[in-house]
C-alpha cells in the first residue's frame, strides 16, 4: 500500500484501557488518548510503569480488563534488538524479509515483489550494503534499522517502537531520527517507549504511564515538573538551569 | 603397487559391509534418520531445546521396558512415556518456582531409574536393556524403516511449510505475533514432530543416544556456516557421514552401532569446534 494511503486514515484510540496478565494485579489503567496519521508520541514512564503493557494490548496480546482500543491500519512492532538473537543464522536482508512471512502462505515461497520491498526498505534505513551481513554481526543501530526496516516490509500504518534508541550509538540515533522523521511525514502513527524526557520534547504528543496514565498532550503543556514528579515518582532529579526536569533512571537489573 | 593393494583394501572396507542386506537395511534406516533428524535437529539447536529433545529421548526407556510385557507396540509405549514427560515438565514448570532445565534433569534422572527398575526387578528383562538404552541400528524390523520414512518424510514437508514460523519465532518471540506468524502453533507442532522424530530414531540408536543423530550433526554444522540452507543440509549431510562411519566401525570392529556413531560424532564435533577456534585466532 502507497504512503500517502497510510496518511488517509491511520490512527490509534484507546479508551479507559485497562490490562493485566492473567490472573495477576492490573499492570495498567485508566489509559484514554486518540493518535492520528502523522502524529509520533513519546511513551514516558519507569520500567514496569506500563510502557511494554500497553503495546501489547494495542497488538492484542492482552486482552482489556475494561475499556477498548481501536487501531486504524496495520499495526508492527519493533523490538529492542537485545532481545533478539543474536545467535541466528539470519542476514540483515532475512531480518527484513520477516516483515513480509504475515502475508505470504505457508505454501508459497516469498514473492519477487516482497523480496524487492525488502532490499528497498534496507536502501531506505540506509543499510542496502549490509544485505547480506549475518544481523548479529551489525551494530546495535545498524540492527535497530534492520528491524524498522522489517516494519517497513510489513507496510504498518501504526509503529509501535520499543526503546529505539536503547544501545545505539550517537551516528545511528541520528539516522534512526531521520527514518522516523519520514514515516511521520507519510501519515504514519508512531508510539515511541523511551527513557529520555529530552527527546520526548521533540515528538508531538507525550503519555506518561506509572502504572495509570498521569498525562497525555503536547509536550510543552504536559511535561511540567509535576507531571514528571508523578511519572517518574522518587526517581525523578530537579535541575535548576533552565527550568526544566530531567529523570533519572535508577537500573537495578 | 602397494599403495594399488592399499587403495582396493579401503575400497572393500568401505563396500564389501554394504553388500550384506542387513547392512544394506541398516543403511537405509541411516539415511532416512539422516535427513529427520538433521533437518529437525536444527530447529532443536536453534531454538535451543537439545536438553529437552536428549530428556525426552531417556523418558521414552520406561515405556520401552514395558512395552513388551504388556503387549504394547514399542513406538506406541515410547510415545505414551514421551508425552508423560512432557506433561509433568510443563506441569512442574507453570509456577515458574521450578526452572525448566532443573525440572528436565529431574524427571530424565526420574525416567532412567523407573526404567532400570522396571527392566531389572519387576521385568528382569536385563538382556534387553542395552538394546533400548543404546539401540540396533543392525536389527531393524519393517515397522522402524516405515517409521524413519514417516519421520523423514514429515521432516522435509515441515521445514518447508513451517521453516519461515519458526525461524521469525526463534529469532524474536516477542515480536514473531506481531509479524502476522502464528507463532503457538508453529511450536506445537515442532513439539509434535520432535515427539515423532525421538520415537523414530529410538530402535536405531536407542533412548540414552537419541541427541547422537538429533543434537550432535546440527551443533557441529553450525560452526561452520551462520546462514540457514547449508546449516539443513549440513546437518543431514554430517548425521549421514557419521551414521555411515559408525556403520561401517561396527561391522569391523564388532562394536554397537549406536555408541560407535555417537563417538564419531563427537570426534568430528571436537574437530570442526578446534578447527573454527584456530581459525577465529588467526583472523
Amino acid at each position: 500500500m502507497s504512503a500517502a494511503s497510510a496518511a488517509a486514515a491511520s490512527g490509534v484510540q484507546v479508551q479507559d484501557l485497562s490490562a493485566s496478565y492473567g490472573s495477576a494485579a492490573i499492570a495498567l489503567r485508566e489509559v484514554t488518548f486518540t493518535a492520528t496519521g502523522g502524529q509520533a508520541v513519546a511513551v514516558l514512564g519507569p520500567n514496569g510503569g506500563g510502557k511494554t503493557t500497553l503495546f501489547r494490548a494495542l497488538l492484542g496480546e492482552l486482552e482489556a480488563t475494561t475499556g477498548s482500543v481501536t487501531v486504524h491500519g496495520t499495526m508492527a512492532y519493533v523490538p529492542q534488538t537485545e532481545r533478539s538473537r543474536l545467535d541466528f543464522p539470519v542476514s540483515a536482508l532475512d531480518v527484513a524479509l520477516m516483515g513480509a512471512y504475515g502475508r505470504t502462505p505457508w505454501f508459497r515461497r516469498i514473492t519477487a515483489g516482497d523480496r524487492a520491498a525488502a532490499r528497498a526498505a534496507l536502501e531506505r534505513v540506509d543499510l542496502a550494503d549490509r544485505a547480506g551481513t549475518r544481523f548479529g554481526a551489525l551494530s546495535g543501530g545498524q540492527r535497530q534499522r534492520v528491524l524498522i526496516a522489517r516494519a517497513l516490509v510489513q507496510d504498518a500504518h501504526v509503529l509501535l517502537l520499543d526503546e529505539p534508541f536503547a544501545g545505539v550509538d550517537r551516528t545511528s540515533e541520528e539516522a534512526i531520527m531521520g527514518i522516523l522523521a519520514g514515516l511521520r511525514a507519510e501519515g504514519r502513527v508512531l508510539l515511541i517507549a523511551t527513557h529520555d524526557v529530552e527527546q520526548a520534547r521533540g515528538w508531538d504528543r507525550v503519555l506518561c504511564l506509572a502504572g495509570a496514565q498521569i498525562a497525555y498532550g503536547p509536550p510543552a503543556e504536559t511535561l511540567t515538573n509535576a507531571v514528571l514528579e508523578g511519572t517518574y515518582g522518587e526517581e525523578i532529579v530537579m535541575l535548576d538551569c533552565g527550568h526544566r526536569a530531567v529523570a533519572i533512571q535508577h537500573h537495578s537489573h | 603397487m602397494r599403495t594399488v593393494f592399499d587403495k582396493l583394501g579401503l575400497v572393500r572396507w568401505l563396500t564389501d559391509p554394504l553388500a550384506i542386506p542387513f547392512m544394506q537395511r541398516a543403511l537405509l534406516a541411516t539415511l532416512l534418520l539422516a535427513v529427520a533428524a538433521g533437518l529437525l535437529g536444527t530447529w532443536v539447536v536453534l531454538r535451543r531445546l537439545a536438553f529437552f529433545a536428549h530428556a525426552a529421548g531417556t523418558a521414552t526407556f520406561p515405556g520401552l521396558v514395558v512395552a513388551g510385557p504388556w503387549g504394547l507396540a514399542a513406538p506406541i509405549a515410547a510415545l505414551g512415556a514421551g508425552l508423560g514427560f512432557a506433561g509433568l515438565l510443563a506441569r512442574m514448570t507453570r509456577r515458574g518456582t521450578t526452572s525448566a532445565d532443573a525440572a528436565t534433569g529431574l524427571l530424565l534422572t526420574a525416567a532412567l531409574a523407573l526404567g532400570t527398575i522396571l527392566a531389572s526387578d519387576v521385568y528382569e528383562s536385563g538382556t534387553a536393556v542395552d538394546r533400548l538404552l543404546f539401540g540396533t541400528l543392525l536389527g531393524l524390523g519393517d515397522g522402524d524403516i516405515a517409521l524413519a520414512a514417516a519421520a523423514a518424510l514429515a521432516a522435509v514437508i515441515a521445514t518447508a511449510a513451517l521453516g519461515r514460523t519458526w525461524l521469525a519465532t526463534g529469532f524474536d518471540p516477542a515480536g514473531a505475533p506481531a509479524l502476522g506468524v502464528r507463532a503457538a502453533r508453529g511450536d506445537r507442532l515442532l513439539l509434535a514432530l520432535l515427539a515423532l522424530t525421538v520415537v523414530a530414531v529410538l530402535p536405531a540408536v536407542g533412548a540414552l543416544l537419541v541427541s547422537t543423530l538429533l543434537v550432535v550433526p546440527a551443533a557441529t554444522a553450525r560452526l561452520l556456516t551462520g546462514a540457514l540452507a547449508p546449516l539443513l543440509a549440513g546437518a543431514v549431510a554430517l548425521a549421514a557421514a557419521e551414521g555411515l562411519g559408525g556403520l561401517l566401525l561396527a561391522y569391523h570392529l564388532d562394536l554397537p552401532p549406536g555408541p560407535a556413531i555417537a563417538v564419531i560424532g563427537g570426534g568430528v564435533f571436537a574437530l570442526v569446534a578446534l578447527a573454527s577456534s584456530k581459525r577465529q585466532t588467526v583472523s
